[in-house]
C-alpha cells in the first residue's frame, strides 16, 4: 500500500516541499506545494492535492443536481441550482421538438418552487448550464425531506463507489436523492427518513473524521465493517 | 432572477399539513415561540445595546442618546427615533442599497409600538422647552433573517432603551452643558410586539423565513403592561376573518405577558 | 481639540491602555458567525467588533456588468450607526466608500477571481464598533470569509496598523492614538507571499520611521496571522487528529 501523508491545511500553507504533481487546490511555487483552499490535504507518491471542506457548486457537464424552479419563462424553466449559475431546462427538453411557447403551457408540468432531479446537459462557462431530465429517475421530486450539506461533502456522502450512500438508503429503507450540488432528499417512513437525515447530517459535520463509515454504521445501529478498500491508488 | 425566498413546493406541502393536524415542522406548537435569547450590554460605545437571537434571526439594536433640536410642533417633548437596517449579510437574496419599502414598514411599525406604548416618557427628556430636547436613536442590524424581523427588532429595540444610560444635560447660559452623570431613560412601560400569519386558515405565532413564504397574510400586535392593545399592523396580501383578527388579539396579550418577563429579567440590573 | 495636548506614552514606556510601544490589543476572531452567509468572521480586536460576511461565487447583479473572464468581487464597509461615539448616519460616508475600495484592493491579489468567470463575490465588513484600525481588522476578518466560504485563494490576507505617537513608532493604534498621534498607517500583507495589498499613511514619517514602521507592522501581523490561522483550524477541524493514519478509503474522492 501505498503511504499517503494528510495534512490540514489552510490557503498559503506549504504543504510539503519537493517534486511533485500539483492537483487539485494546489498551486506550485518553485519546489514548495501550496494549498488553496481549508481542507485535507493528500500527499502521495505521485501528486499532491487538497480535498476542500467548503466552497460552492461548480457545474459540470454529466453531473446530477437537485434544482429548485424559480421561474417560468415563455421557452423553458430557471432553477437554482445551488451555484452562482441558474441552471436552465429548455421547453424542447420535456415537450419534444414540436414544442412552440404558443402550444405548450410550461405551468401544467412545472412551477415556481418545484424540484426537479437534472442532470447538466452542458455548461462552457460562456452560458448558463443547461439541464435535461432526460433517463431513468429524472423529473418532479414529488415528496421527502429536504437535507442541504455542503457540495464539497457530497462525495464522502456518496462514498467509494456509491457505498457511503447506498448504506444509508438500505439500512433505512429510504429513497435518497443526492444533488452533487448538495441538496439530498430522502423519501421514506417518518422513522426511517429521520436515521437518514441524521446520518447524512454526521457525513456533513465528520467528513473529515478518519472512522466515519464506522460511526454512521454505529448511528444506523449496523454491524461496523470497514468500507472496501479501492483498487488502485486514491487518486482522481 | 429570485429576489426573495422561494419555498418548495414539497415544503409547502409539508407545512401545511403538519399544520392541519395542530403541528409545525420544528415542532412547535402553532401558538409557541422559537428559543429566544437576549443579551445586553454588547456595544459599549452606544447608550444602550441588545442583541435578540430569535431562532436563526440575529438582530442588534444600539442607542444613542444626545442633545437635540424639537420638532416644532412638539416643542414640549424629546426625540425618540426607531431605524432599522436589513443588513444585505443578512440573506443571500439580498444586495446593498437604500432601504426598500419592507425595510422601513418594519422600522415604522416598531417605532410605532414603542410609541404608542409610550414606553418612553418624552416629555421630560426636555432640556429647554422649544430649544433643546434629548435625541434619542435607537439604530437597529439586522445580520441574519430566518422571519420574524418584526419581533426581533422590537425585543431588540425595547431590551436596549430598557439598559440605556443617558446623560444628564444641563443648561449652561445658551448651551448644553452635559453634568457627567448617567441616568436611566424614564421609562413608563414594556411594550412587547406579536407577530402572527395565517397560513391555509391557520394562525401561528412567530413564522419562520419558510413558513412567511407560505403565508398568505401576516399580523403584529403590539400590548403594554396593563394588556392594553397599543400599536397593531396587518401585512401581505392575503387576508384574516375577523374572528382571527381576534384570536390574534388574544394571543397577543397571553404571549406578550410572557414575553415581556423575559425582556424584563433580560434588562434586570438595567 | 481644545485641550492641551496629553502625553501618549509615559515615561516608562506605557502607552494610554497599557500597553508597551510593541504590543498589539487583545484579539479574539471567530469564523463562521452569520449563518445565511456563505463565509464569515467576528473579529473583536480593542474595541472594535467587526463581523465580514461573504457571499460567492454567485450570480452577477446586475447582468451587463458581468466579466467573461473572472468574477467581479464587491467590497461594502459600512458602520452601524452606533459604532462610533457620536450616530453615524446610515447612509455611506465618502470614507466609507473609500475604505471599501481599498479594502477590495487589498483583497483581491489574494483571491483567483479568474476561477470564476461571469460570477460575482460580495463581500461585507460591517463595524458594529468603531477602534483604531477597523479597517485593517475588516481585512483580516475578510480574509477569513473568503476562506470559509471556499473561494480559492494563494493566501489569506492580514493586517495591522502602525503609528506615530509621542514621535515615536508604535504598533496597533487605539481609538485616541489614531485621533491625537501624529501618524498612521494601516498595513495589510499576505503573510507567506510577503506581499503588501494595502498601505495608507498620514502624518509625516522620516524614511527611517517609515521603515520601522513597515518592519513593526510585519511584525504584529504575523502575530494577527496566527490568531486567524486558529480561528480558522478550530472552524474545520475542532481539535480533531490530523488523520493520516486512515485507511486510503476511508477518504473523500474528487
Amino acid at each position: 500500500m501505498v503511504d499517503i501523508i494528510r495534512k490540514q491545511v489552510i490557503p498559503g500553507d506549504v504543504i510539503v516541499t519537493g517534486d511533485y504533481r500539483p492537483g487539485s487546490f494546489v498551486q506550485r511555487r518553485g519546489n514548495d506545494m501550496v494549498a488553496l483552499r481549508v481542507g485535507l490535504a493528500e500527499v502521495a507518491q505521485n501528486g499532491v492535492k487538497v480535498i476542500p471542506l467548503s466552497g460552492a457548486y461548480m457545474p459540470r457537464a454529466e453531473d446530477m443536481v437537485v434544482g429548485k424552479v424559480v421561474n417560468v419563462t415563455g421557452y423553458g424553466w430557471e432553477a437554482d441550482i445551488n451555484s452562482c449559475f441558474v441552471g436552465y431546462l429548455p421547453g424542447q427538453f420535456v415537450f419534444g421538438r414540436d414544442f412552440s411557447p404558443a402550444t405548450h403551457d410550461l405551468m401544467t408540468r412545472f412551477r415556481v418552487g418545484d424540484l426537479l432531479l437534472a442532470k447538466i446537459e452542458a455548461f462552457d462557462r460562456t452560458k448558463d448550464p443547461q439541464l435535461s431530465i432526460r433517463g431513468p429517475g429524472l423529473g418532479k421530486i414529488p415528496q421527502g425531506e429536504i437535507v442541504r450539506i455542503s457540495p464539497m461533502k457530497v462525495p464522502r456522502l456518496i462514498g467509494r463507489k456509491g457505498y457511503m450512500i447506498n448504506m444509508i438508503a438500505d439500512l433505512t429503507a429510504c429513497n435518497v436523492k443526492v444533488g452533487q450540488n448538495g441538496m439530498i432528499v430522502v423519501d421514506g417512513t417518518p422513522e426511517g427518513t429521520e436515521k437518514a437525515v441524521a446520518a447524512i447530517n454526521l457525513v456533513q459535520e465528520g467528513a473529515h473524521m478518519a472512522d466515519l463509515t464506522a460511526r454512521v454504521q454505529r448511528l444506523l445501529g449496523a454491524p461496523v465493517t470497514p468500507e472496501p478498500a479501492a483498487e488502485g491508488d486514491s487518486g482522481e | 432572477m429570485p429576489k426573495s425566498f422561494v419555498v418548495e413546493t414539497i415544503k409547502r406541502n409539508q407545512i401545511v399539513d403538519a399544520l392541519a393536524k395542530g403541528k409545525r415542522l420544528d415542532g412547535r406548537g402553532v401558538n409557541e415561540y422559537r428559543k429566544l435569547e437576549i443579551k445586553t450590554h454588547v456595544i459599549q460605545k452606544a447608550n444602550g445595546s441588545a442583541m435578540v437571537t430569535l431562532g436563526d434571526t440575529q438582530v442588534l439594536a444600539g442607542v444613542k442618546i444626545d442633545k437635540g433640536v424639537p420638532f416644532p410642533d412638539t416643542p414640549d417633548k424629546g426625540l425618540l427615533i426607531v431605524g432599522a437596517e436589513v443588513l444585505p449579510m443578512a440573506a443571500s437574496y439580498l444586495e446593498a442599497g437604500p432601504p426598500d419599502e419592507s425595510a422601513i414598514e418594519l422600522a415604522r411599525v416598531v417605532d410605532r409600538g414603542v410609541r404608542e406604548s409610550e414606553m418612553i416618557d418624552v416629555s421630560s427628556l426636555v432640556i429647554k422647552e422649544g430649544k433643546w430636547v434629548y435625541s434619542v436613536f435607537v439604530d437597529v442590524n439586522i445580520l441574519n433573517v430566518d422571519g420574524n424581523l418584526f419581533d426581533a427588532t422590537s425585543y431588540a429595540v425595547v431590551a436596549a432603551l430598557l439598559t440605556a444610560k443617558m446623560p444628564r444635560f444641563v443648561l449652561d447660559g445658551d448651551t448644553v452643558k452635559d453634568t457627567g452623570e448617567r441616568l436611566p431613560l424614564p421609562v413608563r412601560k414594556v411594550p412587547v410586539s406579536v407577530t402572527m400569519a395565517t397560513i391555509n386558515g391557520t394562525l401561528v405565532l412567530d413564522p419562520t423565513e419558510e413558513e412567511e413564504a407560505v403565508m398568505d397574510a401576516r399580523i403584529t400586535l403590539d400590548t403594554e403592561d396593563e394588556g392594553h392593545i397599543c400599536a397593531g399592523q396587518k401585512g401581505e396580501p392575503g387576508s384574516f376573518t375577523p374572528e382571527q383578527v381576534l384570536t390574534a388579539a388574544e394571543w397577543s396579550i397571553a404571549k406578550g405577558r410572557e414575553i415581556r418577563q423575559k425582556i424584563k429579567e433580560a434588562t434586570a440590573g438595567g | 481639540m481644545t485641550e492641551e495636548k496629553r502625553r501618549l506614552i509615559d515615561e516608562n514606556g506605557i502607552r494610554t491602555d497599557g500597553r508597551r510601544w510593541d504590543e498589539l490589543r487583545p484579539l479574539k476572531i471567530e469564523v463562521g458567525v452569520v449563518k445565511n452567509a456563505d463565509g464569515s468572521a467576528l473579529i473583536e480586536w480593542g474595541k472594535n467588533k467587526i463581523i465580514a460576511a461573504v457571499y460567492g461565487p454567485k450570480e452577477m447583479h446586475p447582468k451587463h456588468l458581468e466579466l467573461a473572464d473572472r468574477a467581479f468581487l464587491k467590497c461594502r464597509y459600512h458602520m452601524a450607526p452606533f459604532s462610533v461615539e457620536e450616530r453615524k448616519n446610515p447612509a455611506p460616508s465618502r470614507r466609507e466608500i473609500e475604505i471599501s475600495k481599498v479594502i477590495r484592493e487589498a483583497l483581491q491579489p489574494a483571491l483567483f477571481l479568474e476561477d470564476y468567470p461571469r460570477t460575482a463575490i460580495q463581500v461585507y465588513v460591517e463595524v458594529l464598533q468603531s477602534d483604531g484600525g477597523s479597517r485593517v481588522a475588516g481585512v483580516t476578518a475578510s480574509a477569513l470569509a473568503l476562506a470559509d466560504a471556499g473561494i480559492n485563494m494563494r493566501d489569506l490576507v492580514v493586517g495591522c496598523a502602525v503609528g506615530k505617537v509621542d514621535g515615536k513608532v508604535v504598533l496597533d493604534l487605539n481609538d485616541i492614538e489614531d485621533k491625537e498621534g501624529s501618524g498612521d498607517m494601516p498595513f495589510t500583507f499576505m503573510p507567506n507571499l510577503n506581499q503588501v495589498t494595502l498601505l495608507q499613511m498620514d502624518g509625516l514619517f522620516t524614511l527611517d520611521e517609515f521603515k520601522q514602521a513597515v518592519e513593526l507592522g510585519k511584525a504584529g501581523g504575523m502575530k494577527v496571522y496566527q490568531a486567524q490561522r486558529e480561528a480558522l483550524l478550530k472552524r474545520y477541524f475542532d481539535g480533531a487528529a490530523p488523520d493520516s493514519s486512515a485507511p486510503a478509503a476511508e477518504m473523500m474522492e474528487a
